[in-house]
């Protein structure tokens, strides 16, 4: 499903060039659910942004669900994220002046995948799924933290992803929240979805089909 | 250097593109208001000086022929440093093969002894030999002819003569001939020995020696010159006593002035509220290091002079900037309104007074507009500012009002986005909508105001019936031009009239005239000792129906915007001065063709017209002073545009900066960069539709109340008032086009970012 080979990532800073990324060979299969952790400036979430096509090696192959992201231009980039990643972040980021709902079907109406009359029916239907469905029509600003997580995953569903990146999905929210969350990408997974998650959380071994451990960009551990 | 000013200097420098923005929106105004105040030093300082170098006369008194040796008496025994005599003579002038057009003849006796009421030459011969004749250098335009070619010239009581033009003075002192619709010549004795006029100078033009600047010293000298000259038996037909020193456009310029200064200053207060919106923003990306700073130590007033010293140093940047801008642009303005105004500019040095005041302005505006944003920013206390992170801080939803928006429906997401985030900072928007209203206000009244004028003319040349117009220097026998009129083939009818200083003898039944009466009726066959007068006169004499004037019981007040104050009587039997006539066809070559055939029919009948002018020659004026005025309007539309267009582009560059990470979301979930960059020029769309809603609500009062000042100022009678609605549709969309080119550069910055870039921006 996805396929690193010898991904390298540097950036230019003031004090010369970083890299974040070094070397890195990595095989993900469909279905599995990934924790990739490590410490702050281990490249966790460089390795998420290069798989979802957000940020470009420095050298290297990227192959996800067979395509080559290598090739692709800019517009044809976020048409492809659109119908075949799904984001989730730390802070949720949810668009403030839309609805939950509205935030879900945002996605759809990018990626022109689901027809319009159907947009709405079908981000209920996943905001349902994730337990908000009586929160659709409210701003992100009256829900709670976990809630607009909740939301924020359902939008990374919209178009059906066949992988979701999660950068800190429960960094921000309390301990049973967080837990009922990472069940979410449990079952997204256990459905055929792929689920990467960058993490600091230590006690997701249950849920979790393989962690990547990352140092100084390098992949230290796979288990 | 302290840390606090290391953090203000560096903080400026860090955000380089920022700061530019806001050095250059300060800069527009100030650069604007310079350039008005350094205009009014310029032109007040070079119109008077201009005038006054040529010696205007004090006093003008007309007289019989002076000779030699009574100018010298006049120099020698009256408290004047010095006179001169002159002549000026009603004619005309053809340069064409049929338009004859009014010419002021200026007669000067010796043209290299010229002391008073000096002309400058321009270019050609100078001094005009016998023969030839200098024209003003402003109605060349009107005379339509160039230095070399040959005129026919004819005075009213001499000969036709063809004079070569021999080159151009200027007469500073003189109305412009553009805006008089007539030409202004200059000959010698001689010359006018040739047309068939008396050779004599009959203008006594005076200097006061002392005081020459104090008008009641003026008048005294006059009349002791009068006194002098009726003791040696001349008797003074009429003196004229102009205001000392004073230009005489010199009121019309102080109007202008006076406008133009109001304007710069409003100008520089929308200028003030694009600065109110940048350093706000700037606040807003601050407060968390706004936190770090309380939270080690920084007391409220320590922070807040960092910024205050940041708004200082924008204000000194923004001074360099707009000088040479302002000094640029008051250069081009001074030559505009001397090329209106038809006078020279020797310099355009700006006093020290205005380099100061545009310093101190420029300084003082961004530490205004910076007080509340500072002020406000730096009371948030630790924890918030802490707290502060990213885009999510921007509770947009908590109001009833965000509540509402969010149930608008109905129509694509990426829409409603870029409508709900234009009302996400709705100070900064409302202070936007402001700016980008007022240029569209200002352009919306222009419109109006040419459109009201134009009907208000309309509305006066409807009341006149006629298409030509010909006046002759006494009153001759009104049987004599019937047959004139009637031999001439195109003539529909003719009347005659009487024309007098102040008032026009009409018959009672005349079918001349349509009057639109303000008040009471116009002359009915059976009127006896009565006088309709117009609403010029009425406010100038302070009387109204039923009261008497001259003796006279005044029945009617009519309404005649633009004209100077009359009265109409009836019109007594015997000799009239003046013949009206109405044509089957009012184009100019019809025109032209029954002027000429009159002409002749008139020579038969032994009558020579000093002037004939059709209704179109005595529009042009109008119509000049009103296409002044409207351009007036549309340059400050234009520059009010300008700065609201600015003001639109920061508000879009910063809602891009502060919504970055935002940008990244819908990047990262399928957004196309084309997709972005809809959604912010729609975001711009929706901020320029309302500041077009703003204006198009505002425009009728504020048009008609801005019409009616104007037509107050410049005569009585009121303005018809008229909406244009093309310029609510023309406003409408140079509003969307605005927006649209404010919002591109911020849109495609939204559009081009890198998502990962966007997506850690704090």
């Amino acid at each position: 499903m996805i396929e690193l080979t010898r991904i390298t990532k540097t950036y230019a800073t003031a004090a010369g060039e970083f890299a974040a990324l070094r070397d890195v060979d990595l095989t993900i299969g469909r279905g599995e659910l990934v924790a990739v952790v490590g410490k702050s400036g281990s490249g966790k979430s460089t390795l998420l942004n290069v798989i979802g096509g957000i940020d470009a090696p420095t050298s290297g192959a990227v192959l996800v669900g067979g395509a080559d992201l290598r090739g692709l231009r800019a517009n044809a980039l976020a048409r492809w994220r659109g119908r075949n990643i799904g984001f989730v972040f730390q802070f949720f980021q949810l668009l403030p002046t839309l609805t939950a709902a509205e935030n879900v079907m945002l996605p759809m109406d990018f990626s022109g995948a689901v027809p319009a009359r159907e947009r709405r029916k079908r981000a209920l239907a996943l905001l349902d799924r994730v337990g908000v469905i009586e929160q659709a029509d409210k701003l992100p600003s009256a829900l709670s933290g976990g809630q607009q997580q909740r939301v924020a995953i359902a939008r990374a569903l919209a178009n059906e992803p066949g992988v979701v990146l999660a950068d800190e999905p429960t960094g921000n929210l309390d301990t049973g929240t967080a837990r009922a969350v990472l069940e979410l990408f449990r079952s997204m997974a256990s459905a055929g979805t792929t689920v990467i998650l960058a993490t600091h959380e230590r006690d997701i071994a249950s849920i979790i089909d393989r962690t990547i451990e990352l140092e100084d960009g390098r992949v230290r551990v796979t288990a | 250097m302290t840390a606090l000013w290391s953090k203000a200097i560096r903080d400026l420098r860090g955000e380089r593109a920022r700061t530019a923005m806001v050095v250059l929106a300060i800069a527009a105004g100030i650069a604007a208001f310079s350039t008005v105040m350094s205009s009014y030093a310029i032109l007040v300082r070079e119109l008077d000086r201009g005038y006054l170098e040529t010696n205007p006369a004090s006093a003008t008194l007309w007289t019989g022929a002076i000779d030699q040796r009574l100018l010298d008496e006049v120099r020698a025994s009256t408290p004047v440093s010095d006179a001169e005599a002159r002549r000026t003579v009603r004619a005309r002038i053809r340069t064409g093969p049929i338009a004859w057009k009014t010419l002021m003849l200026f007669v000067v006796a010796d043209y290299g002894d010229i002391r008073v009421s000096v002309l400058k030459p321009q270019r050609g011969a100078w001094p005009p030999k016998r023969g030839e004749i200098l024209i003003e250098r402003d109605a060349f335009q009107v005379a339509k002819t160039k230095i070399g070619e040959r005129v026919t010239v004819r005075t009213t009581g001499g000969t036709e003569r063809e004079l070569r033009v021999a080159g151009s003075v200027h007469d500073v002192g003189q109305a412009q001939a553009r805006m008089e619709n007539s030409i202004y010549g200059y000959v010698t004795l001689d010359t006018l020995a040739d047309l068939g006029e008396e050779p004599y100078l009959d203008e006594l033009k005076i200097l006061a020696a002392r005081n020459r600047y104090d008008e009641a010293h003026v008048r005294r000298v006059a009349e002791q010159v009068r006194g002098f000259l009726e003791s040696r038996g001349h008797a003074v037909r009429r003196m004229d006593v102009p205001r000392p020193g004073k230009h005489p456009h010199a009121d019309l310029m102080g109007m202008l002035l006076l406008s133009m200064s109001m304007f710069g200053m409003f100008i520089l207060l929308l200028s003030g509220i694009v600065v109110v919106n940048l350093l706000t923003a700037l606040m807003a990306a601050q407060v968390r290091q706004i936190g770090v700073m309380q939270a080690v130590g920084g007391t409220r007033g320590q922070i807040a002079r960092i910024y205050f010293a940041q708004a200082l140093l924008l204000g000194i940047a923004a001074v360099a900037v707009a000088i040479p801008l302002g000094m640029l642009g008051a250069r081009l303005l001074c030559m505009q309104q001397a090329r209106f105004l038809n006078f020279d500019i020797a310099s355009f040095a700006v006093p020290l007074w205005v380099y100061l005041l545009d310093a101190a302005v420029g300084i003082v505006v961004p530490l205004l507009a910076a007080a509340w944003p500072v002020w406000k920013g730096s009371g948030v206390s630790v924890r918030e500012a802490l707290a502060d992170y990213g885009v999510s801080a921007n509770r947009f939803g908590t109001g009833a009002f965000d509540r509402l928006l969010a149930n608008v429906g109905g129509l694509a997401r990426p829409t409603l986005l870029a409508i709900r985030n234009s009302f996400r900072r709705r100070t900064r928007m409302a202070l936007t909508v402001i700016t980008l209203a007022a240029g569209g206000l200002f352009f919306m009244t222009a419109l109006n105001i040419r459109a009201s004028l134009i009907r208000t003319l309309d509305g006066l040349f409807a009341q006149r019936n006629y298409d030509v117009s010909v006046s002759f220097a006494s009153m001759v026998d009104p049987d004599a031009l019937e047959r004139a009129a009637r031999a001439t083939p195109g003539v529909v009818r003719s009347e005659g009239w009487v024309m007098k200083e102040g008032s026009i003898g009409v018959p009672a039944r005349t079918q001349m005239l349509s009057p639109r009466m303000a008040a009471g009726r116009w002359f009915r066959e059976g009127d006896a000792g009565v006088v309709v007068i117009n609403s010029a006169l009425a406010a100038k004499e302070r009387t109204r129906v039923g009261n008497v004037l001259d003796s006279r019981n005044v029945i009617g007040v009519t309404r005649e915007p633009f004209a100077p104050a009359i009265a109409y009587v009836l019109r007594e039997p015997g000799g009239v001065n003046s013949l009206r006539l109405a044509l089957r066809q009012n184009d100019a070559d019809s025109v032209n063709r029954v002027k000429a055939a009159l002409e002749k029919n008139l020579e038969r009948e032994g009558l020579r017209p000093v002037n004939s002018q059709s209704i179109a020659d005595s529009r042009i004026g109008f119509d000049e002073h009103l296409l002044m005025l409207y351009v007036f309007l549309l340059v400050v539309a234009a520059v009010i545009v300008l700065v609201g267009g600015l003001g639109l582009m920061t508000t879009m560059s910063l809602n891009v900066l502060e919504r970055r990470r935002e940008m990244g979301v819908l990047r990262a979930i399928g957004a196309t960069p084309a997709a972005v960059w809809l959604i912010v020029i729609a975001e711009g769309a929706v901020i320029g539709t309302m500041s077009w809603a703003l204006a198009a609500a505002a425009a009728w009062p504020v048009s008609k109340f801005t019409g009616d000042a104007l037509l107050a100022r410049m005569s009585r009678g009121g303005l018809d008032f008229v909406f244009e609605p093309a310029g609510l549709l023309i406003w409408l969309a140079a509003a969307l086009v605005l927006s649209v080119i404010a919002s591109f550069l911020p849109a495609w910055h939204a559009s081009r970012g890198a998502v990962a870039e966007a997506l850690m921006y704090e």
